[in-house]
């Protein structure tokens, strides 16, 4: 190796702070992180990282990469989105690279994919791209291709060479009508049309053994739904239907099936007796069919916002039903006893408008002592004390780097959250640690904790915070479950205690 | 780049008048799904500005908002709606 030009591009990398000066050799470089460094140009040397599997060049100014870089001879994944391309780098031909994210650029000419034998994912989103012709070779690897928010109108040009693509996003583009050539996607499994101005579907899209469709904001008038037999999910929000109709061998296996805002006036009923999701909500639907009560199955029905006076007694039946979504309607007295007996764990007819989350104040901490011993019942290691916790709540109020909020219904306390300012020698930065996370009984299953854990991510964030952590009891699952659901992940680490 | 403030007063839903400010506010003070909390921000059953609110709520879900990413996510939108409206 040349080790001027080693020195020079070292020199390089430092100012960008990509490497740090211990690095001795360009072998020892398997991944990059350019991002974000308004780059207009990489120096010429830059072919010598010839380990290098991983590049981020995103957001950056580049129009091209330089000639040198056909030596980066294991480059695997290469990230230039948000640059300045209108030509596919031809040196991309030359390497063996397996997933390009090229989103957000000004793409015209894609010829270097030709050559792209080894590809399995390519984001070439949001690059405006009108014309695009077959950009793959015949024989490729391709798995996962994202074409959305182009201005793609004919999809058949280059669909012929998809035959081995299962996720495939042709979500806001122009596209008028899925034509007979679909019938090329022979190994499809996600499809997303969504946000396009598809008019016709060809009877071969009913052929496609695809799992998930999503064909919402579309202007399909008139559709039958018939084959698919290993469709799971089905979305068709947002097309106003003249005629919506299902056949008997329609998507045996469906288990999702919505129609928000699709000027349906029928309750229609999916044969499947999988189904798990049925949304209705925002149509003009003034009856619900008493076999409903067949999906058994059915976790979560959304009929908010229709016409429906009347709800059958069979859907009480539907022991597995977690949310029902029934707002909006002129329900009678005997529907709104079927909800009753339904008792869903979420119903939007049970939730309360005007919960407000905000900071605590002063006058707030006597009610939040009280709260907290809610919380105490629940975990064994602490025993309630009014006055042990106002005096905590207290000090944590007055306390630099802490925050708290409170969740109020009608001036009242209804759920708390607290977080205070931590130093962490791991992250050599500040981190947060959230405790006192609670909500009234009756006040919840309404949404209340997630709100209030958001506003304090948030707040997180602005304090730039580079961690959140909290404690949980290992016997409390509801909140166990809870934060897995929001994203916290478990640590390894047990949490043990001293009494001084 | 854009500062914060500017990103906060940029307009995402025509139809609502609704700022990015605006769009986080609702999406943080409401614990419905993504359905349900675009139409507290739209107030309508269109779907122009769907995908970039989806973003947006993801990054509520997610827990952290990239502001530079929003604000990229609108001039696409925009420059694309030009483009289409050009006729291109």
């Amino acid at each position: 190796m040349n080790s001027s030009k080693w020195e020079e591009l070292k020199r390089w990398l430092i100012e960008q702070e990509a490497i740090d000066e211990d690095t001795s050799s360009a072998d020892y470089i398997s991944r990059l992180d350019l991002s974000c460094r308004s780059l207009e140009k990489l120096p010429e040397s830059f072919g010598l990282l010839t380990n290098l599997v991983a590049l981020n060049l995103s957001t950056n100014k580049l129009h091209f990469l330089p000639e040198s870089c056909t030596g980066l001879l294991k480059l695997s994944n290469l990230d230039i989105r948000r640059n300045m391309f209108e030509t596919m780098p031809s040196i991309i031909s030359f390497l063996p690279i397996r997933s390009i994210n090229a989103s957000g650029n000004r793409l015209k000419d894609l010829s270097a994919l030709k050559k792209c034998k080894e590809l399995r994912v390519l984001d070439l989103s949001a690059n405006g791209l009108s014309r695009v012709e077959n950009f793959l070779p015949i024989n490729n690897e391709l798995r996962t291709l994202n074409l959305s928010l182009n201005l793609i109108k004919n999809i058949d040009s280059f669909i012929e060479n998809l035959r081995g693509v299962e996720r495939l996003n042709l979500s806001s583009n122009v596209i008028e009508s899925i034509t007979k050539n679909v019938c090329s996607l022979k190994s499809i499994e996600e499809l997303d049309l969504s946000n396009n101005l598809i008019k016709s579907i060809d009877s071969a899209f009913f052929d496609l053994e695809v799992e998930i469709v999503d064909l919402s904001a579309n202007v399909l008038q008139t559709l039958v739904l018939h084959s698919l037999e290993s469709l799971d999910k089905l979305t068709l929000d947002g097309n106003e239907f003249e005629s919506l109709k299902i056949e008997k061998n329609f998507a045996p296996y469906l288990r999702e099936f919505s129609c928000d805002s699709c000027n349906l006036e029928e309750f229609l009923l999916p044969s499947s007796e999988s189904i798990e999701l049925l949304c209705y909500s925002s149509n003009k639907i003034t009856s619900i069919s008493k076999e409903v009560g067949q999906y058994t199955k059915l976790l979560q029905l959304d009929i908010d916002g229709n016409e429906i006076q009347e709800l059958p007694d069979t859907l009480a039946n539907l022991a597995y039903l977690q949310t029902f979504y029934a707002k909006g309607n002129p329900l009678n007295e005997h529907a709104k006893k079927v909800i009753e007996v339904l008792s869903p764990d979420i119903c939007d007819l049970n939730m309360k408008s005007g919960i407000v989350i905000e900071l605590a104040k002063s006058e707030d901490l006597k009610e939040m002592a009280n709260l907290l011993s809610v919380l105490f019942a629940i975990e064994t290691d602490f025993s309630f004390d009014f006055e042990k916790q106002l005096s905590g709540i207290t000090k944590l109020f007055e306390s630099e780097g802490s925050n708290m909020l409170v969740a109020k219904y009608e001036s009242e306390v209804i759920g708390m959250i607290t977080m205070q300012r931590l130093i962490s020698s791991a992250e050599g930065d500040y981190i947060g640690q959230m405790e006192d996370l609670v909500v009234k009984e009756e006040y919840r299953k309404m949404g209340v904790g997630s709100r209030l854990i958001n506003k304090m991510r948030s707040i997180a964030q602005e304090y730039g915070y580079k961690r959140i952590q909290l404690a949980a009891d290992v016997d409390n699952s509801n909140a166990l479950q809870f934060y897995n659901r929001r994203g916290f992940n478990k640590s390894h680490l047990n949490i043990y205690h001293y009494i001084v | 780049m854009k500062d914060m403030q500017e990103i906060l007063d940029m307009e995402i839903c025509e139809c609502a008048e609704k700022n990015v400010s605006q769009v986080i506010e609702t999406f943080q003070n409401t614990s419905l799904p993504f359905k349900k909390a675009k139409k507290l921000v739209t107030e309508c059953n269109k779907s122009c500005c769907r995908a970039i609110l989806i973003k947006v709520f993801n990054m509520k879900d997610f827990g952290r908002y990239d502001y530079d990413e929003i604000a990229y996510a609108i001039q696409q939108r925009l420059e694309r709606l030009k483009k289409l409206s050009e006729g291109e």
